[in-house]
């Protein structure tokens, strides 16, 4: 009595890429510079150790590290996000417990430690490694003692899934609405009528990001000399560059990959009741 | 945004970033997505290892029982098929359920994800419960009557996003057709589990205590423990527990009908009938048991009841007045 393996690779598969873009996050946060934006390099952290630790409980033969280091990794990850969450606390009262920045790290965090923690032997099976693969090569299913708590955290997942999708959604509402009103002819420099869209750099850069903001932090604002590239002296192409590094960085990317780990991670945690 | 962050990168991060959200969903929103974390959770539940044997199908086989021949032959027909087909069905099934719940929560698509979990949930409710043992004198308020999943395709109606002139009904529940119309389903949804509540199988003295005692295995230790407690309490009083039941939720079904105050007390009664039938009548919808394929009707009632939970005097909206002058219907389902 097995999950089919083609369901659990494609769980897998989505874990590795989360993985791989949080990565590419990190990488294009560059947070060991001074300044530059790091300031949610634990968030980008915490989904590249969770894609890569999920994506080998899901399939074995992507085992990476024993329960053990995970466990340990995880502990010290609930543990940062707990500090987070206590420092959330503090600054805009109780209610970040629940809507707080940092809440649904802790509950990913948490879940996480707990699938590693509360395992018990597969069913089925004898001595099979905890975790190393849920459906495991002979057949067995890992369980978890405690059931209880893993409804709690699958029933908390599956709330924090839907309330980010719905605002990431919002949000793309919110950006079109503002795409739409910068939209309308604005004047150069040079008093010439431009569009800002895509086919600007400078209009379609900002408008791409959502914010109205264009890298480094000037404002797209009509006639912003600075906002130009050619007049800060930037090479053509480094626009497109740090556009898609902008891109990489957006809140939503880091967002989506929230949304498929909660969802995973719920799917784990039902299997392994 | 603050100055120091606007410096350091184009994107609201951290805190500011959830500054940046704005006001947060209205009522129905909430409501909304409370079904669409159900739908997501029945997906997962779907994905289970039982539902991918022909031991499923067999499952759904058995709800022809007792139906009239008109409704028990699809099943029978729909049953063999998922017998057959195991995985390629029931993947096809979860990840159905699944996309629901998301489709819901992504508010560009909700409109066509409710009414495609209506379609979905009568289907359901025909081929996978057959009918909820309504017609096959089986149901009970306390196993999931009228059957579970109808209560997702009522829960679509009374959320469907409506008109924006229609933010200013009295309960969000009314919105989508209006006061009549939802009052009348309040009183047929609880009336009727008043009436299942005393059918002939349900009021014998040992009913009530079978189906509780019953749930008991496969359970955690604390769970299996409210069983047998409430089973003990039950024993041999099955009728008198009946017609408390069935009282209380005539008088349920009736709170609607009241003003103001005394429909928020049917409201609170409701939830926390609701409450007790999911926790003790169902076990959390024998999720920790296995094999259970959704959460049951208790959630889905409390849903339901809090839909018609009365909006604040004077405004006769929970939902602001200035969202009111939108048009919340285009594009939002908020």
């Amino acid at each position: 009595m097995t999950v089919p393996a083609w369901l659990l690779d494609i769980f897998a598969a989505i874990m590795l890429a989360v993985a791989a873009v949080s990565a590419l996050r990190l990488a294009a946060a560059r947070p060991w510079q001074r300044g530059g934006p790091g300031a949610d390099a634990d968030i980008d952290l915490a989904h590249l150790l969770m894609g890569i630790a999920m994506a080998g409980m899901l399939t074995a033969s992507l085992t990476t590290l024993p329960d053990g280091a995970w466990e340990a990794v995880f502990a010290v990850t609930t543990a940062w996000f707990a500090w987070r969450v206590a420092r959330d606390v503090r600054g805009r009262g109780a209610s970040a417990l629940a809507g707080g920045h940092h809440a649904p790290h802790l509950v990913h965090s948490a879940a996480m430690l707990y699938m590693f923690g509360a395992v018990a032997a597969p069913m089925g099976t004898v001595a099979e490694p905890a975790m190393a693969g849920m459906g495991g090569a002979a057949g067995g299913m890992s369980t978890l003692r405690f059931p209880t708590i893993a409804l709690v955290f699958a029933l908390l997942l599956a709330g924090y899934a839907v309330w980010d999708l719905d605002q990431v959604a919002s949000r793309i509402q919110r950006t079109g609405e503002r795409r739409s009103t910068r939209s309308g002819l604005r004047l150069s420099d040079a008093g010439v009528p431009a569009l800002a869209g895509p086919g600007n750099p400078v209009g379609g850069l900002a408008a791409a990001t959502g914010t109205g903001m264009l890298p480094g932090g000037h404002a797209a604002a009509p006639g912003d000399s600075a906002a130009v590239p050619d007049d800060s002296g930037a090479r053509p192409g480094q626009a497109g560059v740090a556009g898609i590094r902008d891109r990489v960085l957006a809140p939503d990317v880091a967002t989506g990959c929230r949304i498929a780990m909660g969802v995973t991670m719920a799917f784990m945690l039902v299997l392994m009741i | 945004m603050s100055a120091s962050t606007t410096a350091a990168t184009p994107w609201p991060r951290g805190a500011d970033a959830v500054a940046a959200q704005g006001a947060g969903p209205d009522a129905r929103r909430w409501l909304q997505l409370g079904l669409a974390a159900i739908w997501l959770l029945d997906g997962v539940l779907q994905y289970q290892s039982f539902m991918f044997t022909k031991a499923f199908g067999q499952m759904l086989a058995g709800t022809a029982a007792g139906n009239p021949a008109v409704i028990a032959d699809p099943i029978t027909w729909a049953a063999g098929i998922v017998e057959h087909h195991p995985v390629s069905t029931n993947a096809s099934f979860a990840t159905i359920q699944l996309l629901l719940g998301l489709g819901i929560a992504w508010r560009p698509a909700a409109r066509t994800a409710l009414a495609a979990s209506v379609a979905w949930s009568v289907a359901v409710w025909w081929f996978g419960e057959g009918l909820g043992g309504v017609l096959s004198g089986g149901a009970s308020p306390v196993n999931g009557a009228p059957g579970a999943v109808v209560l997702y395709a009522l829960l679509a109606v009374l959320l469907w996003p409506a008109a924006a002139d229609a933010v200013r009904a009295p309960f969000v529940a009314a919105r989508p057709a209006g006061v009549p119309a939802a009052r009348a389903l309040w009183v047929v949804l609880w009336g009727s589990l008043a009436y299942f509540a005393v059918t002939a199988a349900n009021r014998t003295a040992q009913g009530l205590h079978d189906m509780v005692a019953g749930m008991a295995s496969g359970e955690p230790g604390w769970l299996s423990g409210v069983d047998r407690g409430a089973a003990s309490v039950l024993a041999h009083h099955g009728l008198a527990a009946s017609a408390a039941l069935a009282v209380l939720l005539a008088v349920i079904a009736a709170g609607v009908l009241l003003p103001g105050p005394a429909r928020r007390c049917a409201v609170v009664l409701a939830v926390i009938v609701s409450l007790l039938i999911w926790v003790v009548g169902q076990d959390l919808g024998e999720i920790l048991a296995g094999g259970a394929t959704d959460v049951n009707s208790g959630p889905l009632l409390i849903l339901i009841a809090l839909a018609y939970w009365p909006a604040r005097a004077g405004t006769g909206s929970p939902v602001p007045v200035a969202a009111a002058g939108s048009r919340s219907d285009e594009g939002s389902v908020a």
